[in-house]
């Protein structure tokens, strides 16, 4: 069993006040892809880091295997780790670069020999061995440092933004790779990236970061259509989902929300009106996908709105629209085929169940 | 001691500037910095070389003479200066003293007449050694005018000075001229080994026989670079001013040596600033309308600033410390003026009578004198 | 392409022509600063290959007019005393005894510091670094009469005075080598990423492994230009070797040669022979290893 759990991890800087890891947890299954994701600096790459053994735990437990290897040393925690500059030695060959950790554990030669080349073979590398990194293409050093991660045959591979410094074309492509490789691999893999895409992409399950803090583990699908925060809602999806503070007022026994300048309002149906209920708020803020946004307008529950437009997009098969409604800023994706043009006025709806509505404070999504 | 590092920085810049400009750049790099890697006491030893007194070996003054050779040609006879004596003082017969140290003939002569001319005080080694014959009074020649200039001096009839006795020497190799009686001169000729000489196809016309300065010119003697003497700027100031002016010639040859050994870390060093140097800004100085000097003074060098600053330190570093290139370079005699005291330690404590605590006094003086140096590069560091 | 010059091209084509004329006259001036420097080295050449008999004779660059004179006869007869103590070949001898050690201690000591100095983690390293800094501009001369006192307490204590040997000048030297040594190799060290120590650690690497098999062979150039540059500097050391050794019958060349200079004023032609032999070992391993050199002289401006 190569599962990896994380209990209440922790990490503070000698001289840093904050925390930069603080109390999370998290299970990997045997075999699982899950990419963790946050903005930079939100603890991401601490928390792998630590997994890895190259950062000391504050606090918390580190499981590798159902073993606990806090105090355990990076070599013998029997994981393999994807740097994002690589770290190939600039002085070995590739088949040395991709040797070295066998080496070093005395592996027989000839056992080496077969496992190199078996991974060189997976990664298209053979003809390659005998060259030195600054002799490779990035795409091609990239594979490298992934092949001494696989000839390693690990308990979990630890990937720290493998594919950031390659061009959008080959990490389009290398990220399909990777998510073959894990596929034909059955390893479980951590990745940490900054780019909610490639974790879209790739990962079984992601754990956003934010300030150190887990805000949400779950499915690519789960965390698009289930938010459990603004932040989360934000964070994936792009455009970013469009957020507008709304006032809660009521009428006739019902309740109705209108925006502060009174250019929207929304309809509620049943259950969003017992959410704001339950929460007994007077604000709230609404949350709604440019992708959801309807050219069209809508009679009935949901949300209805007008605003002119001030910059169009053009992206081939659609558009990228930016409105103002009022003091709002929004932004809509819509049919290229529109006729649009700057200063139009749009009526924008969208289905009620296309509506995220987030308490105004602490920014939770109401449920 | 500030001279060199200025010094030292200056030309390293200069030519790391202009190496930029040459094919053969990796050659020159060479050629300068191959110094820094000969040992001081090496150096010094062909810097000493390079400044003796002797002409024959030092090429300074081997230079400094044919230079002044090309100027003043040093005469058959020279002045025997320590005397005072003077060129009027040879002259005994037929002859006096005429301008600018020149001997004239005293009669006026016409062609077809013949001159004598009697001098004294001519030492009997030069003689010997330019080969000088008995004298033979001159014949009579048509259109022209013979003569002949001797040695009136005879052992054997000490008080004749007014003809010829077989004792006496002609003077050979004397450079003379005929001079009109307007004054110019209008033919020239040389004495042979007997003294005699002539003037062919002379114009009628009165003449007198010039013997020219040149003939009593004193030779180069070299100078004493790596002695005492002083290089003083400006004669017209006073004592006080000369005084605190004027560098010793041993301060000047050493100068030069260390700028030799110096220089090409300088360049390299500040050549590889100038390769840090982001070009677009100096292209930007061209399009802005700044020709190569404006580029230089104004972009260039405020850009290397902080690589021209680390120079500087390190050579003044270097300075203090100075010790084997002058205990080498300077005879003994002549290192008190050279003096660092960097020496001071080295002979205070370690030679003759051994004075630890003067020498160690001198030391805590010269560490004094680096923790500046030491400060600045700490913050340079940790900045 | 090959039809359209590029903005850069075009850009030194205009200034190349503008510098036509002052080129020339850069050559020109170089050339004269580069026989100005060759001078002092040429004539030590010549003088050295004269025969003694011309040397007040006649100037070196009559060479030049009378190649004929041109004479191995000096080095026969500085060679010619052998191994013998005092001898050009003995010092020659005694100088590589100091300076082989030397270099091969302060490379070595120097890397491990440096190693532990950037990659360790213990407390104070950044204050042990700044000490090392102010050290460097200390001039030796400073130390010469505290460490012979010193040297001669180890006499009183021990019974063991390095001042007079060999070793006693070799730990003097690796003792003010260190500080520039251990500056220069963590100048060079923080430049590898510690993502390359961590990638050796993550595959089991020890620090050992670490340090001799993926820090050591990245470091090699700098570790080129530290023991180049120290062996230069200790073959060419006058002071500590007259401090030191002054007394000695076994002397390095410096002093050989200034021996030679104070008892024998006017040979020059004795000297400048010794003199070239103490500057070929320099020489060689300058023209052989000079892009190290200089790449050492960037490193280490502020000794």
């Amino acid at each position: 069993m190569s599962s990896v759990t994380l209990r209440e991890l922790t990490k503070q800087y000698a001289g840093n006040a904050g925390l930069s890891l603080d109390s999370v947890s998290l299970d990997v299954a045997h075999g699982e892809f899950i990419c963790l994701v946050g903005p930079s600096g939100c603890g991401k790459t601490t928390a792998l880091r630590m997994i890895a053994g190259l950062e000391s735990v504050t606090s918390g437990e580190i499981e590798i295997g159902d073993r606990v290897v806090n105090d355990l040393a990076p070599r013998d925690r029997d994981i393999a780790l994807v740097f994002q500059s690589y770290a190939l030695y600039p002085h070995m060959t590739v088949f040395g670069n991709m040797s070295f950790g066998l080496k070093i554990r005395k592996v027989p030669k000839d056992e080496i020999k077969a496992a190199v080349t078996d991974a060189a073979r997976i990664l298209d590398l053979e003809q390659y061995l005998d060259r030195k990194p600054a002799q490779l293409s990035g795409g091609q050093r990239q594979r490298v440092a992934l092949g001494r991660a696989i000839v390693r045959n690990p308990a979990a591979f630890l990937m720290d933004e493998p594919l950031s410094n390659l061009d959008a074309k080959l990490r389009v492509q290398t990220r399909a790779e990777i998510a073959r490789l894990h596929h034909r691999l059955g390893a479980t893999m951590i990745y940490v990236t900054h780019d909610q895409v490639e974790a879209m992409t790739m990962a079984d399950r992601i754990a956003v970061i934010n300030l150190g803090k887990l805000e949400q583990v779950g499915s690519p699908r789960e965390l698009y259509l289930r938010p459990a925060n603004q932040f989360v809602a934000g964070f994936i999806g792009s455009p970013s989902m469009n957020f507008v503070p709304m006032h809660v007022e009521s009428i006739d026994g019902g309740i109705r929300v209108v925006s502060a300048g009174g250019d929207m309002d929304v309809n509620l149906d049943d259950v969003e009106s017992a959410m704001i209920h339950r929460a007994g708020v007077s604000d709230v803020v609404l949350g709604v996908r440019p992708e959801h946004l309807d050219h069209r307008p809508r009679s009935g529950r949901g949300l209805q709105l007008s605003a002119s437009v001030d910059v169009i997009e053009f992206l081939g098969n659609d558009e990228h629209v930016h409105l103002s409604s009022g003091s709002h800023e929004l932004v809509a994706i819509v049919d290229a085929r529109t006729p649009l043009t700057i200063g139009d006025t749009l009526t924008l709806s969208a289905s009620s169940e296309a509506i995220h509505l987030f308490h105004p404070e602490t920014g939770v999504a109401l449920k | 001691m500030l001279v060199f590092p200025f010094f030292v920085t200056f030309i390293g810049l200069m030519v790391a500037v202009l190496t930029e400009r040459i094919r053969w750049a990796t050659a020159f790099k060479a050629i300068i910095v191959m110094p820094i890697v000969f040992s001081t006491t090496a150096s010094a030893l062909v810097w000493r070389t390079i400044f003796d007194l002797d002409p024959h070996i030092g090429v300074v003054n081997a230079i400094e003479q044919t230079v002044s050779d090309w100027f003043s040609t040093p005469g058959a006879y020279p002045l025997n200066s320590s005397t005072g004596e003077t060129v009027a003082s040879l002259a005994t017969f037929n002859a006096k003293g005429g301008p600018g140290g020149t001997l004239v003939s005293s009669s006026a002569v016409q062609p077809g007449g013949t001159v004598m001319m009697g001098l004294t005080r001519i030492s009997s080694v030069t003689l010997q050694t330019l080969g000088a014959k008995t004298p033979v009074a001159p014949h009579e020649m048509a259109a022209g005018i013979a003569g002949l200039v001797w040695n009136d001096f005879s052992t054997s009839q000490p008080s004749n000075t007014t003809s010829i006795v077989s004792d006496e020497h002609g003077l050979p190799n004397l450079r003379l001229s005929l001079v009109s009686s307007k004054g110019s001169s209008v033919a020239s000729t040389v004495t042979d080994a007997s003294g005699d000489f002539s003037f062919s196809h002379v114009a009628p016309g009165s003449y007198h026989v010039q013997i020219l300065a040149s003939n009593f010119q004193i030779a180069f003697v070299g100078t004493f670079w790596l002695g005492s003497p002083s290089l003083t700027p400006v004669s017209s100031l006073n004592q006080t001013a000369q005084s605190l002016l004027s560098v010793p010639l041993i301060d000047l040859a050493m100068i030069i040596s260390y700028i030799w050994i110096w220089a090409g870390f300088a360049m390299v060093l500040i050549g590889a600033g100038l390769a840090a140097l982001n070009r677009e800004v100096l292209e930007a100085a061209e399009i802005d309308g700044a020709n190569e000097w404006q580029t230089l003074r104004r972009v260039t060098i405020p850009m290397l600033a902080p690589v021209l600053t680390v120079v500087f330190v390190t050579m003044v570093i270097n300075v203090l410390k100075v010790f084997d290139i002058i205990l080498n370079m300077a005879p003994g005699s002549s290192q008190g003026p050279a003096t660092t005291l960097a020496l001071t330690i080295y002979n205070d404590g370690f030679t003759g009578g051994i004075h630890s605590g003067l020498a160690s006094a001198v030391a805590v003086i010269l560490f004094l004198l680096v923790v500046p140096a030491m400060l600045w590069n700490l913050k340079k560091i940790k900045g | 392409m090959s039809q359209v010059p590029s903005v850069r091209e075009r850009r030194t084509v205009g200034l190349l022509k503008r510098l036509r004329l002052s080129r020339a006259v850069v050559n020109v001036i170089l050339g004269l600063v580069a026989v100005f420097w060759l001078v002092p080295t040429i004539s030590l050449l010549v003088i050295s290959l004269r025969p003694e008999s011309l040397f007040g004779e006649s100037g070196w660059w009559t060479v030049f007019t009378a190649p004929s004179q041109l004479t191995w006869g000096n080095y026969t007869t500085i060679f010619s005393q052998g191994f013998a103590a005092g001898g050009v070949l003995d010092s020659l001898t005694t100088s590589l005894e100091i300076t082989i050690p030397v270099t091969i201690l302060v490379a070595l000591i120097s890397s491990l510091a440096a190693y532990s100095l950037v990659f360790g983690s213990w407390r104070g390293r950044d204050w042990i670094f700044l000490v090392i800094v102010g050290l460097m501009v200390v001039p030796l001369q400073v130390a010469l009469i505290p460490v012979v006192q010193l040297y001669r307490e180890m006499g009183n204590l021990f019974g063991l005075n390095p001042y007079g040997t060999i070793p006693g000048v070799i730990i003097f030297h690796v003792a003010f080598g260190l500080p520039f040594g251990i500056f220069l190799m963590r100048n060079f060290l923080t430049g590898i990423p510690k993502d390359l120590l961590e990638a050796g650690r993550i595959e089991g690497a020890g620090e050992w492994k670490i340090f001799y098999s993926i820090v050591l062979p990245l470091a090699l150039p700098a570790i080129a230009s530290l023991a180049i540059f120290q062996f230069i500097w200790v073959w060419n050391d006058l002071l500590v070797a007259l401090v030191f050794l002054g007394g000695n019958v076994h002397t390095p060349l410096t002093i050989f040669l200034y021996d030679q200079t104070r008892s024998l004023a006017a040979n020059y032609w004795i000297v400048s022979t010794g003199a070239v032999v103490s500057i070929f070992v320099p020489l060689i391993v300058f023209f052989s290893f000079q892009r190290y050199f200089v790449r050492g002289v960037l490193a280490g401006a502020v000794k």
